[in-house]
Parts: structure tokens; C-alpha cells; sequence
């Protein structure tokens, strides 16, 4: 039986929804499965971690796992896989996943693949399936070493209903601070919006909407509906929106149930960052937005007409 | 101070990629320097300008690159070395990362800076892996370069919980996003003068490894497949209240959204 170790994704002493698709397809998969937590005063997360599928809860709770810094956290998941003896280390697609994956790949001498869709389990041989190239291609690609290390989109597995594991805590020591890579400052987002990447519904804006007017009134209908609230770059770049809102094979990587994209004609680059949503709506005053070629619904017209009667249709079928 | 870029030859994302029995068709593909190693070499030639340091840049494997080495020359990189070899054709990022180390103890150099990922793959592997390799500090998903003095080097990332600033010592590895700055385009002097630059070439033996070093990938693609195309959904032109009425009663009862 494979052992599956899922790296627990904790932001503002919570559980992003990665967490719990990864250990719903570790189940699924028929593996053994442990989680690793690492933060500082997370213990109580144990219970919710065991609820989500976890057999084995790796806890490296320390004062100095405070801020993420990619050394000490990398350390901490090659010191429970060890432990376990994980045959595949999975993180969430994340910026620390990202940064920390290759790092433990490194240190436990195995492959490491990055943005999976799909991990394909036959006998010992392990291949995974990933997108390319902006999303233009899937590529199937063939572990060739006996374990490996992996990074998987958001949204690629779904969280099943009523997995259950079992309270089984190993606390990890924590590794050395690592005194060449010293975290300054942490400047935090707080605007208390939700976390694209765990979003059932985003929201996006894009050039279409010219100003900050525009940009408060999308925003309005996100809040109403408390949607993630992305953005395409010409508007991060446009000082419009931060770096951190935005869509695209450079940014944030979404999956939402509904994606609304108000203003934004569809870019290759943006769309290789939306694609895997369940259901896209677009909102673009030019009838040949490269956008309406993969919306499901298209409204062709001028955002600052149509968001404000969306908000109230909305309302209505909501009521 | 040694400031070493990397840059890759990859195939232009604007382009329709077709694949057939498995691969990419090569018909009509054209090939760019990667969009993110270009974000790489503009902050290296602007720190060349503001703190004097030497700019030197790598390209490893895909044949005839001196085209986009050429443009990096005229970007304002003041060397290049473009390791090739047969060998290379099967490598994966833990092979690229070797064959940079060499390069890097070459130097050595007190600086790499990569783009965060090649948009060819969009792995986003090879710069840390090379961190790793050498045994220090590396800072990926980097969106500005704070300070840099001779010990260290003090940038801004862009993290799960925001920006975090770290300072690092040296030598590091930064890899950059598209963020960080808007690459110039490089003007007529600089092209001319580009034109008559030599180019280092190099190859497995030059850096001291054999193909065995980098032969045995511990991952390869085995397989392209199409990815599947979103169709077009509904278009609904006209009274923007008569019609985003109805969209909104399709999202609810349709696509069940709401």
C-alpha cells in the first residue's frame, strides 16, 4: 500500500480546502496516509486534521514556524517523510508549496513534479498528468524514481464527503532557524478577503473597467456574493489591483465552481489561470473578447451597465 | 560582484501548439527567449548600472541560441555561455541544476538570478534545485530587489500571506516573476554592438561531467495530449437588463451557481 504524506495548508490558523482534496484522493487511492503541520500554536488543527483523512498527524509546532521560510519548512516535511517513510510527499498548490517542494525532492533524492492534475498509480510505477506551456498542452510524464514529490492544482481532486482517519500524533522537532535567509517583515494582506485558491466563486476585473470606480464596483458584487477578487494583469499592472490578486499562468491559479470575468478580453496567460473553473461568465462590451470563446455564458455589454443589475438578479434568485 | 542570469529557449506561448501522436508538432512553431528570464536579465542589467557589477549569462541546450543570447547582449549582459551537448536532450530540471552548478563554480559568482519558471514547462524547479545543489539561500517568486551589498542581498516575494522581505547572504539564488520590472527593448547601438559579441560555448566534458551526469532524468514526458478545449457557451447580445436577467436565471437554474 502506497503512503501518501499531504502537506496541511494552514493560513491564518486555518485549513485551506487543499488539505482535505489531497487526503480524499490519498484515500481514494487506497494509500496510508499522514499529514504535516507546520506553524506555530496550530495544535488544535490536530482534531481537523484526523477528520480529514489523516491516519498519522506530523506536528512541527514551534515559536520560530511562525512566518513561512521555505529552509525550516522544508526541513520539517523531509523529517516526517523519513519518518513515515512516504512514498509520495504532496503539497497544495501554493507559493510555499512551490518555493518547498523541490527543496525536499532534493533532500530525499527523488523526482518532483510541479502543478499536477492527475497522479496515476500502476504497480510501483508512478506517472502524474500536468498541464503545459500556459495550458496550451497536458503532458504525461514518468516518475522514474521508486517515490517522488508533488505539487497539485487546486481543484484538480475533490474533497469527499465523510473520510475519516484516526488521532495519531508525532510531534517534530524544530529544524535550526536558518540564520542565512532571515525573514524581515511579512506584509500581510489585510483586507480579509477570501483566499482565491479556496474560492467557490471568484470574481475578476479586468481592463473593461478602466478606473478604481469601476474596479470598487466589481468588487461590490464580489462582497455581495463573498467570491474571491481577482484581477488579469493589465490591472496589477495599472496599479489597480496587488500582485497577489492576480489571475493567470503567472499568478494565482484558480478552480472555482463560477468564475465572473468582468472587462477582461482573455489572454492566453490569464486564461491558463481560470480555465478549470466549473462554470465561466463573461462580462465584455467587444463581441469578439477571445473570452467568449470559452464562457459558458457571455454578456456582451458594458460592465458599468450590467454589474449593477446582476447584483440585483442575483439578489432576487438568492431571496 | 558576479551577477550569473539563466535563459531558456522556449517556444512562443502565442502561437497555436498542435500535437499529433503524442508530441508537438514542430511545423510552424517559432521560438523566444523565456518571458520570466527576460524579467531575469533586465534586473541584472539594471543592477550592473546601479552597483557595477559583472553580468554574465547561461543558456543551456537547444541548439542555435545565439539569437536570443544575442538580444540579451544588446539587453545590456556583458557575457555568454551557451552549453549544449547531445546529452542534454533528455534532461530534466535536477540535470539543468547540475550542469548550472558547474557553471556557477566556474565563476564563481556571488548572484544567480532565474526566472521563476519556463513557460515551455511551467515547472518552476531548476532555480531552487540549483540553491539546493550549491547549498544556499534561495529566494523564489521574487517581485523586487530591496539592497544588495557584498554580503547580501535583501528582495521582496510575493507569498501565501502576503509580501515577505527577506535578506539573504550570499552567494543565493533569486528567481524573479513577471512583476519585478518591465524588460527594455534593446536599441540599435546596443543590437550592433551585440552583433560582433563573442559567445563561450561549452560542453558536459567542458564543465567536467559525462552524459551519464545527466542522462537518466528521474522524471521524462512521455506523452503530449491536446488539452480539452472549453467550447463556447451561450452569447447574449441586447437590452443589457433584459439579458443579464436572464443570465443570471441560467446560472441558477442551468449551471446551478447559485
Amino acid at each position: 500500500m502506497a503512503k501518501v504524506l499531504v502537506i496541511a495548508d494552514i493560513k491564518n490558523g486555518a485549513l485551506g480546502s487543499s488539505t482535505t482534496e489531497l487526503l480524499s484522493k490519498a484515500k481514494a487511492i487506497g494509500a496510508e496516509t499522514a499529514v504535516v503541520a507546520i506553524g506555530s500554536g496550530i495544535d488544535g488543527l490536530i482534531p481537523n486534521l484526523a477528520g480529514a483523512g489523516s491516519d498519522t498527524q506530523y506536528v512541527a509546532d514551534d515559536d520560530s514556524l511562525a512566518m513561512f521560510s521555505a529552509g525550516p519548512f522544508a526541513a520539517c516535511v523531509v523529517d516526517a517523510a523519513n519518518q513515515f517513510g512516504a512514498d509520495m510527499v504532496w503539497f497544495g498548490f501554493s507559493e510555499s508549496g512551490k518555493a518547498a517542494a523541490p527543496r525536499v525532492a532534493a533532500q530525499l533524492d527523488v523526482a518532483c513534479a510541479t502543478d499536477i492534475t492527475d497522479v496515476i498509480l500502476d504497480g510501483d510505477q508512478i506517472a502524474i498528468v500536468r498541464p503545459a506551456i500556459a495550458n496550451k498542452v497536458m503532458q504525461r510524464v514518468k516518475i522514474n524514481t521508486a517515490k517522488m514529490v508533488a505539487v497539485i492544482r487546486a481543484g484538480a481532486f475533490e474533497a469527499t464527503e465523510g473520510i475519516t482517519g484516526s488521532e495519531n500524533v508525532v510531534k517534530l522537532t524544530a529544524p535550526e532557524a536558518d540564520l542565512k535567509a532571515v525573514i524581515k517583515e511579512i506584509l500581510t494582506d489585510a483586507s480579509g478577503d477570501i483566499d482565491l485558491a479556496d474560492a467557490d466563486i471568484v470574481v475578476s476585473v479586468g481592463r473593461g473597467a478602466k478606473n478604481q470606480e469601476g474596479v470598487d464596483m466589481v468588487k461590490g458584487l464580489a462582497d455581495d456574493l463573498k467570491a474571491g477578487f481577482g484581477s488579469s494583469r493589465a490591472m496589477v499592472d495599472g496599479g489597480f489591483m496587488p500582485h497577489n490578486k492576480q489571475v493567470g499562468q503567472t499568478g494565482k491559479i484558480v478552480a472555482p465552481t463560477l468564475y465572473m470575468a468582468f472587462g477582461i478580453s482573455g489572454a492566453i496567460q490569464h486564461i491558463a489561470g481560470m480555465s478549470g473553473a466549473k462554470v465561466i461568465l463573461a462580462v465584455n462590451k467587444d463581441p469578439e473578447a477571445p473570452i467568449f470563446n470559452l464562457a459558458d455564458y457571455g454578456i456582451v455589454g458594458d460592465l458599468f451597465e450590467v454589474v449593477p443589475i446582476l447584483r440585483e438578479e442575483i439578489k432576487k434568485v438568492r431571496a | 560582484m558576479k551577477i550569473l542570469t539563466t535563459l531558456k529557449k522556449v517556444v512562443d506561448v502565442e502561437l497555436t501548439i498542435n500535437v499529433k501522436d503524442g508530441a508537438i508538432v514542430e511545423d510552424g512553431l517559432q521560438y523566444v527567449m523565456n518571458a520570466w528570464d527576460e524579467n531575469a536579465i533586465e534586473s541584472a542589467v539594471q543592477l550592473k548600472e546601479s552597483s557595477k557589477a559583472e553580468t554574465t549569462l547561461v543558456s543551456i541546450g537547444g541548439g542555435d541560441n545565439s539569437e536570443i543570447i544575442r538580444k540579451a547582449y544588446a539587453m545590456g549582459i556583458e557575457q555568454g555561455i551557451h552549453v549544449d551537448d547531445p546529452a542534454l536532450a533528455k534532461a530534466d530540471s535536477f540535470a539543468f541544476a547540475k550542469v548550472l552548478q558547474k557553471v556557477f563554480e566556474k565563476g564563481p559568482y556571488d548572484l544567480v538570478i532565474t526566472g521563476k519558471q519556463a513557460q515551455d514547462t511551467d515547472s518552476g524547479q531548476t532555480g531552487i534545485l540549483l540553491a539546493e545543489a550549491l547549498g544556499v539561500p534561495c529566494v523564489s517568486n521574487v517581485i523586487a530587489i530591496e539592497t544588495l551589498d557584498d554580503q547580501n542581498i535583501k528582495v521582496s516575494r510575493l507569498g501565501d500571506a502576503g509580501t515577505e522581505i527577506l535578506e539573504v547572504a550570499l552567494p543565493a539564488v533569486v528567481t524573479v516573476s513577471d512583476s519585478i520590472n518591465e524588460p527594455r527593448l534593446p536599441q540599435l547601438r546596443g543590437i550592433m554592438m551585440a552583433k560582433k559579441k563573442k559567445i563561450e560555448s561549452m560542453d558536459l566534458a567542458g564543465l567536467g561531467l559525462t552524459s551519464d551526469d545527466v542522462a537518466s532524468p528521474k522524471s521524462e514526458v512521455v506523452e503530449f495530449m491536446a488539452t480539452e478545449a472549453r467550447q463556447a457557451g451561450k452569447k447574449f447580445e441586447g437590452d443589457a437588463a433584459s439579458i443579464t436577467a436572464e443570465v443570471v436565471g441560467l446560472l441558477a437554474s442551468e449551471a446551478n451557481v447559485f
